[in-house]
């Protein structure tokens, strides 16, 4: 039998894990899948989601609530297809060296959370089941209506019947579901049940150290409204001599964005709620959020620091360029995972800034004055941007960004201060102290 | 009120401090140290200020917890009714009894008063973050009041209450705890685990499980196996608190400390140079006495019939440093698995790296005296200070944590520290201090209260390679006369001078014996 735990004779590398969804629709299943996948891919953890209802699609693009009566053998049929053509081409994805599969299904009875179960064990992959209980109407109410209006089960319905519909869908699951352990023989499953959005949680047998950061990423997602804003530093005198890292000034230009900055943060919140700050332990960050109000708690982050490039800090591109060349080369055609010497890569600084987003996804309202390439990876975790592009982005100076989590993806606003700068963006190739970004590396899009 | 003023002499008294006083984890009691060393971040006062205040209260369990980070003590109510009704003399027959008699409940209140007192007091006015109230708290009814009455102080209530079903593990805590209680002494252990059950039964007749749902609770069920929170997403601390007891399993493994080789040339942080010959020569005699090592205790294992099963994994890990992947190549040719880990780089010096002592003492005189008032916490101009480093390494303990085989943990000798005083439970105050000579390896085993550690000697190395490599930067010592002339020109890179006596290394403990033992037998031999 294959080993089911990266225990005695497995490695944590060879740790393959199932995460099985459980619960009913419109319980935020979806929502939790499509997030621990970002997570894991911007972690550069391989994830996928296989969501048992595309496949389902393929068969059946809009069937009426009756087709997910149990009763209904010709729709049981079909569902259970559509779950096994889900979970075979997992298992192939698995094969090509697939870490985290995300099987996004109701999972809804017993017998079928043993199937799924059966079936990784005997391919040597952990199963983590997470459900999702929610017994709070208004909570469901929302998603139903997030559901009628965007799932392709219902488009182009009246959204009223369709309403009426997936209320009745639901209706036939809830005849069978059970929840895992109710009947207390599933509490040999690793698995972690999220009550009411949270208010109530229990972890059975969390095996090893990528389930327990799975389980403890899920743990600190929550659904309250709020937004993160995004603010380089103010201009430094670095950035004016078209020099990398260092630890210098703001330049008068800078000076002025940061007295700017507390307008423009207060006219992007719209209200007088304060805000907790986050700067890196630089000079130029720190005095960046110098003028903002004083009920702002102030934190400082070491893992905010800037990139670090090693025995190239305080150079010029061109300098890098003249004293090393290889190196110049070699960090652009991979920036992401060059390394300068005695330095940080992107790679690096992406699990430097790993305890950040944990508790960025805690956390309400919060505005990080930080640096480029830090801002650029945080930007990228929120926007789903890939790993080949994330570091050529422009992220300009003296420019707030507004970001907003919502159910399926991130909102952006932008807000301009007005104040001229340097452009710090540099093209593949070039050792151009300041040029003009071209319009592909701008960060929407 | 003879009683109470006894009690505030006694409470107040050193050997009673000893057991309700300031801990840096929760478990080890080191009184000039009030931090662990991995934290996220915290302010001058020592208090998280977006957290607040936090009383952790044990419902059932005697205290014992993990790191947390933050400023922390125990507060036992037993200490208290000890000191209040004095050594030597009995409590009154009915004292824990539900129904107990008026003068009884008196005394029972009085000397909740004063140890809740003492907790506002520490909260308030010592900076204190989290208390933790060790009674057994059997009562929903008593629960809901004491999360009112700390609501009342501004403090939050998080309870904690282990919860066992299983009937294996019933069995075994009872007869592991009558052997420390000296309640029990010279008894059979089947027998002593019977009548301790009976006592736990009259003396805490009304125990009710947690189910208030407008509590903060963790139930820890079954030694750890399920968990159960209620209503926990409220604050950073307590998920910090959930965090760590979800992830402290300790598995009975081996760990091993070793220090990189030495570089070529000047050590340098920037350069991250490669190894030297000597370096290597290292790393091949570190690897092969590292693994004969365990090849020797197995032997003995397998000679003493004890242990039949097959020894277990070894996985390297190592930084992505050039020297420490370099050494971790000797176990890399014999076909271990090596994985690098990118937050275990040395402790970044900083500007300050290269220059001499007295140059650090011209330009940067401010960071000296800061330096000198906290060398833990203090960071030189764009250097790391050993707290960054402790954040930094955070993921890697908790991953350390989670690990099922052995561990060989290549690292900087900066690293090293850090983890370490993790394990080992050292003071923060320490760690810039603790040294680990090259020839020896570290082999750290846990257990469930003792952490030990034995030092592996290596033969055969140059002994100018031993001492440590020039940590950090300078720590400065008091200026001799004349060292700083005005208006010299910056000192050139001076490689120190190394006149290190390998006699007075300050060498890490290699035995700590938690105070929790002790805490479970103190509570045994009188419920609260």
């Amino acid at each position: 039998m294959a080993p089911k735990t990266n225990g005695r004779g497995v490695q944590v590398e060879d740790t393959k894990i199932c995460v099985v969804m459980v619960g009913l629709p419109a319980r935020g299943k979806s929502y939790i899948a499509q997030r621990a996948q970002r997570y894991l891919t911007w972690l550069s953890i391989p994830s996928k989601t296989f969501n048992v209802g595309n496949y389902r699609r393929h068969d059946a693009p809009q069937p009426s609530a009756d087709f997910f009566d149990n009763s209904n053998a010709e729709g049981e049929r079909r569902r259970r297809a559509a779950a096994e053509a889900a979970f075979a081409d997992m298992l192939g994805w698995f094969r090509q060296g697939g870490v985290i599969g995300i099987l996004d299904a109701t999972n809804s009875t017993k017998e079928r959370r043993k199937w799924v179960m059966d079936l990784c064990t005997r391919e040597g992959i952990e199963v983590l089941f997470v459900e999702s209980k929610c017994d709070n109407e208004e909570l469901i109410m929302a998603n139903i209506r997030d559901v009628k209006t965007t799932s392709p089960d219902y488009q182009g319905q009246d959204p009223e019947a369709a309403a009426l519909d997936f209320r009745n869908r639901i209706k036939h699951y809830e005849k069978v579901y059970k929840t895992i352990d109710e009947d207390g023989d599933e509490s040999h499953y690793t698995y972690l049940k999220m009550m009411d959005v949270g208010s109530q949680v229990i972890i059975n047998r969390i095996q090893d150290y990528l389930q327990s950061r799975v389980v403890y990423y899920l743990m600190n997602l929550h659904i309250r409204p709020r937004s993160v804003w995004l603010s380089r530093h103010g201009e430094s005198m670095y950035n004016l001599s078209g020099r990398i890292g260092g630890d210098t000034d703001l330049s008068p230009r800078g000076q002025q964005y940061a007295r700017r900055l507390p307008e423009l943060v207060r006219q992007s919140v719209g209200d007088d709620r304060p805000l907790t700050v986050w700067t890196s332990t630089l000079k130029r960050t720190i005095a960046t959020a110098h003028y903002l109000p004083a009920n702002y708690n102030q934190l400082q982050w070491k893992a905010l620091d800037e990139l670090d490039a090693g025995v190239c800090d305080g150079m010029t591109y061109q300098e890098i360029k003249d004293v090393y060349p290889e190196d110049f080369v070699a960090r652009d055609e991979d920036k992401y995972n060059y390394r300068y010497r005695g330095g940080e890569s992107y790679r690096d600084v992406v699990i430097r800034l790993e305890p950040i987003i944990m508790e960025l996804e805690r956390s309400e309202d919060i505005l990080i004055v930080t640096h480029q390439a830090i801002l650029r990876c945080i930007y990228a975790y929120f926007m789903k941007k890939d790993q080949s592009r994330s570091p050529w982005m422009n992220v300009p100076l003296h420019c707030l960004i507004k970001l907003t989590p919502r159910a399926y993806g991130t909102d952006e606003e932008r807000y301009q201060a007005d104040i001229p700068a340097v452009s710090t963006w540099r093209g593949k190739g070039s050792t151009a102290k300041h040029e003009d970004p071209i319009p592909e590396a701008s960060m929407s899009r | 009120m003879d009683t109470l003023l006894t009690a505030d002499i006694a409470a107040n008294a050193p050997r009673y401090r000893r057991k309700s006083s300031t801990f840096i984890d929760g478990i080890h009691d080191v009184p000039d140290a009030n931090r662990a060393p991995a934290q996220l971040y915290s302010t001058m006062s020592g208090r998280l200020f977006h957290s607040g205040r936090i009383a952790i209260v044990m419902v059932g369990l005697p205290a014992r917890g993990k790191t947390l980070g933050v400023k922390t003590r125990i507060f036992h109510l037993g200490d208290y009714r000890r000191a209040t009704v004095g050594q030597g003399n009995d409590v009154p027959e009915d004292y824990f009894y539900p129904d107990a008699s008026p003068a009884s409940v008196v005394l029972r209140q009085k000397i909740l008063k004063k140890c809740r007192e003492d907790i506002y007091a520490w909260l308030n006015h010592e900076n204190g973050q989290v208390a933790i109230y060790d009674a057994v708290n059997p009562t929903a009814t008593g629960r809901r009041a004491l999360a009112k009455e700390f609501a009342k102080h501004d403090v939050q209530t998080l309870f904690l209450e282990s919860y066992v079903d299983d009937e294996n593990i019933l069995r075994e805590n009872a007869r592991n705890v009558k052997i420390s209680s000296p309640d029990f002494f010279d008894m059979d252990p089947d027998e002593a685990a019977k009548l301790y059950l009976r006592r736990m039964g009259t003396k805490i007749p009304t125990f009710e499980t947690m189910d208030e749902k407008e509590l903060n609770y963790i139930k820890m069920i079954n030694a750890g196996q399920k968990f159960f929170y209620n209503n926990v997403s409220f604050n950073y601390l307590s998920h910090r608190i959930v965090f760590y007891l979800t992830n402290t399993h300790i598995k009975s493994r081996a760990t091993y400390f070793v220090r990189a080789g030495a570089a070529q040339g000047e050590e340098s942080y920037k350069a991250d140079a490669p190894l030297s010959e000597e370096g290597i020569r290292y790393s091949q005699l570190m690897a092969e006495s590292l693994l004969k090592h365990r090849e020797k205790e197995h032997a003995a294992l397998v000679a003493r019939g004890s242990d039949p099963a097959p020894m277990r994994q070894l996985t390297v890990w190592c930084s992505t440093r050039v020297r420490t992947l370099q050494t971790a190549d000797a176990f890399k040719d014999r076909g271990f698995k090596v994985r690098q880990r990118t937050q275990m780089s040395q402790i970044n010096p900083g500007v300050c790296e290269r220059l001499s002592e007295r140059a650090i003492r011209r330009l940067y005189p401010e960071e000296i005296s800061k330096h000198e008032l906290d060398p833990y916490h203090h960071r030189y101009p764009r250097a790391e200070s050993y707290h960054d480093l402790a954040v930094r390494l955070e993921p890697i303990i908790l991953e350390l944590e989670r690990e099922q085989n052995d561990l060989v943990i290549i690292a900087h000798e900066s690293v090293l520290r850090v983890l370490y005083a993790y394990l080992m439970h050292c003071s923060t105050m320490d760690i810039p201090k603790l040294t680990f000579p090259r020839n020896e390896i570290i082999e750290i085993i846990p257990a469930a209260y003792q952490n030990e550690a034995k030092r592996i000697h290596i033969p055969g190395l140059d002994p100018n390679t031993v001492p440590g490599s020039p940590e950090d930067i300078r720590i400065p010592v008091p200026e001799s006369s004349g060292a700083d002339t005005p208006n010299a020109l910056p000192e050139p890179a001076l490689s120190p001078p190394i006149d290190l006596k390998i006699s007075s290394f300050d060498k890490p403990p290699e035995k700590v014996v938690n105070t929790a033992a002790e805490a479970v037998r103190d509570k045994i031999a009188d419920e609260d």
